[in-house]
């Protein structure tokens, strides 16, 4: 079973902090290891060479005075402040003179090497404590065994402080360091938290939820601000898509609606006898391309307004296609005697789904067609602003549109009062917007040339596209 | 004149095969890609019209496969997406024509026939006479009965279309598409106004009118 840590020993910080710590304690262990290492081999080498010295000095003055001499030099030397410790011992391992009653080395070998052993002293209290020391022997010419000895506790304590020195640092810079990790934790925890109940709330269905930022402008603002961001977008997008069905439910229920109705009261009428049923069907299946008509144009209408760009767009010259446009148009103004003219600066560009163009153009032309009596004018014009965006302009000389109106007629199906004569679903003007929006362009109304004869005041439609680069 | 109709909605190819059937068209029903492909590759049809989405292989593939076997066969799409990319992804996998579903019939129809006449004239024309119709290619003229007929570009564009399709329906949306190259519906008819122009130019002060409207349908350059 996984023991249940508290939560801050499970974040990424307090973790990393861990292994920071590992990774520091462990190169610190072998860095100061080296160090205990360097300074105890130093301390008992130094000992090493003070004993050789000594024993070298003693075995001379054995040599010059044999062990009577010997034996007055060691008396003198342990009696003054030399720190060695002595034993001279006869044939028979009996203790001549020293300072040490028992030698700590037993048996002899042929290279003479240092030895550790214990010794015991009382303190001023008359207790006993045990000192640390090194010490050779070696074998004098008489027979006799020469062991000399020197107290490295004062050495041995220093590395030990040292040691401890190591161990207490090493405990504090852990302890400092978890302390650390654990305020670090708590912090990121505390960022990563407000972040996570965003999270949770928009999974939760809370699409609105936001995170707060803490305006230091670090990573973790970076990260709050762009989940916003996206949830912007999330939510943008989500809207749209909401949208698209309540148009399509809106926009096809009526005439849904109208068909269904008139289906039931020709099945009614055909089984009482009376009635024209071909008539009822001819009738139905006119109704039926309206619903597709609607159907169609609305789809095109909320699939260009949920699309960031309007797709396969090309570079194009905008007056040869309005000249294509205007061609299909121009025998429906001729027929309705009203004067059609195309004004197109010649060698422009433009950047769009030429498709789409010519639908808006020819949904605005269209339109203008529709509201101008006869004996008006139509005209198409293509020009460059001073902006350097192009725009396609029809102005007509129909009753135009009242100006508290016209944000009005760019909405789905609002047809203005005077107009529901006319054929139409109303969904011309909306397409027209939304292909604009779809380029980064705007679609604009305004008065067109004025009362004239009692015609007028007309309008101006005017589809804007975006300067190129 | 001989289909394969390659649809897995049955009921929509029933009907579809009845209303060809009352037009002196025979039809061959395929219920899903892969039977469509067997039928197809055995040979034998004026026309393949294909569903895009189909369970087991999907139209654009089964097309693909025939174009790569060097089957020429014209081939109609069914589709129910009707975006500009689809329908160039249809013509790019070798489809001849795209109609978006749902479609009219007098639609559908038309167009079958015109993608199973349009392999009958397989050589490169000069002239298309159509009873006392004459349109010259290379000299961009017209005569009926020996007058000239002066004609805009786009009406000799038009009647062209017409002459090659002489004794089919077309429809509007057929003209639209294939004499101006656009593929939306404008809300009022403008195809009518340029047919009726056209009309007067060609059938005006002849005993005998040539341009005929197909109720329901569209019109149709009878002999």
């Amino acid at each position: 079973m996984a023991i249940a840590l508290p939560r801050v020993f499970r974040t990424t910080p307090f973790r990393l902090t861990l292994l920071f710590l590992t990774v520091f304690a462990a190169s610190a262990s072998i860095f100061l290891g080296y160090i205990y290492v360097a300074t105890a081999g130093e301390v008992t080498s130094r000992a090493d060479q003070a004993i050789t010295q000594e024993i070298q000095s003693l075995t001379g003055v054995y040599r010059q005075g044999g062990v009577k001499s010997l034996n007055r030099s060691m008396v003198e030397r342990a009696a003054g402040d030399r720190p060695f410790l002595y034993l001279l011992r006869d044939k028979t391992g009996q203790k001549i003179t020293g300072t040490l009653e028992a030698s700590p080395v037993e048996g002899f070998t042929d290279t003479p090497s240092s030895v550790n052993f214990k010794v015991t002293d009382t303190d001023p209290d008359g207790a006993e404590i045990r000192h640390s020391a090194r010490g050779q022997q070696v074998q004098l010419i008489g027979g006799e065994t020469l062991f000399v000895g020197a107290d490295v506790s004062g050495a041995e304590s220093f590395v030990l402080r040292i040691l401890r020195a190591i161990w207490g640092a090493g405990a504090l810079v852990i302890l400092l360091g978890l302390a650390g990790g654990i305020v670090i934790s708590r912090n990121v925890n505390e960022t990563m938290a407000g972040l996570n109940r965003v999270v949770i709330a928009v999974r939760g269905g809370d699409i609105a939820a936001r995170a707060t930022l803490r305006g230091v402008n670090d990573e973790f603002d970076e990260l709050a601000s762009g989940l916003n961001d996206m949830l912007d977008r999330l939510e943008r997008s989500m809207g749209g898509l909401r949208h698209v069905g309540d148009a399509i439910a809106h926009d096809l229920r009526s005439p849904l609606s109208r068909l269904r109705a008139r289906l039931e009261l020709a099945l009614i009428e055909a089984e009482a006898g009376k009635g024209n049923a071909e008539a009822a069907l001819v009738q139905a299946l006119e109704d039926t391309e309206g619903v597709l008509a609607t159907f169609n144009a609305v789809l095109a209408i909320t699939r260009l307004q949920s699309a960031v760009d309007a797709p396969d767009q090309v570079r194009f010259d905008p007056g040869d296609l309005a000249a294509g446009v205007a061609e299909l148009y121009e025998p429906l103004c001729e027929d309705k005697t009203i004067e059609f003219k195309l004004e197109a600066t010649p060698a422009l560009a433009v950047r769009g789904n030429r498709e789409f163009i010519a639908q808006a153009l020819a949904n605005i032309l269209d339109n203008a067609v529709k509201y101008t009596p006869e004996g008006g004018a139509v005209r198409l014009r293509v020009r460059r602003r001073a902006s350097g965006e192009v725009e396609f302009s029809v102005t007509d000389t129909g009753p135009g549109v009242p100006e508290l109106d016209r944000p009005r007629v760019v909405q789905r199906f609002v047809r203005l009062e005077n107009s529901r004569s006319q054929p139409g679903a109303g969904l011309g003007l909306s397409l027209v917007a939304a292909v604009a929006e779809a380029h980064g362009g705007r679609l604009e109304l305004d008065e067109g040339p004025g009362t004239l004869d009692g015609s007028g005041p007309g309008l101006r439609v005017a589809l804007v596209l975006p300067r190129l680069g | 004149m001989r289909i394969l109709i390659v649809e897995d909605d049955v009921e929509a190819a029933g009907a579809m095969a009845r209303g060809l059937s009352e037009t002196g068209i025979e039809t061959v029903h395929a219920a899903d890609g892969v039977l469509g492909l067997a039928a197809a590759q055995a040979g034998g049809f004026n026309v393949l019209v294909v569903d895009r989405m189909m369970p087991n292989l999907d139209g654009l593939t089964l097309v693909e496969t025939l174009r790569r076997e060097g089957d020429q066969t014209p081939v109609l799409f069914l589709s129910a997406l009707g975006e500009i990319d689809d329908r160039v992804a249809g013509l790019k996998a070798g489809g001849d024509d795209y109609l978006v579903k749902p479609y009219a019939f007098a639609e559908l129809s038309a167009r079958v026939e015109a993608l199973a006449r349009r392999r009958e004239t397989g050589s490169v024309q000069t002239m298309i006479k159509v009873g006392d119709l004459e349109m010259d290619l290379i000299g961009r003229v017209v005569h009926r009965q020996g007058n000239q007929i002066d004609l805009q570009p786009r009406e000799f564009q038009l009647l062209e279309y017409l002459m090659r399709h002489a004794g089919q329906s077309v429809t509007r949306t057929m003209l639209l598409e294939k004499v101006w190259e656009y593929h939306f519906d404008p809300q009022t008819n403008v195809i009518d106004v340029h047919i009726s122009r056209l009309r007067a130019k060609i059938d005006k002060g002849f005993d005998h009118p040539m341009l005929q409207t197909v109720r329901g349908a569209g019109y149709r350059l009878e002999v």
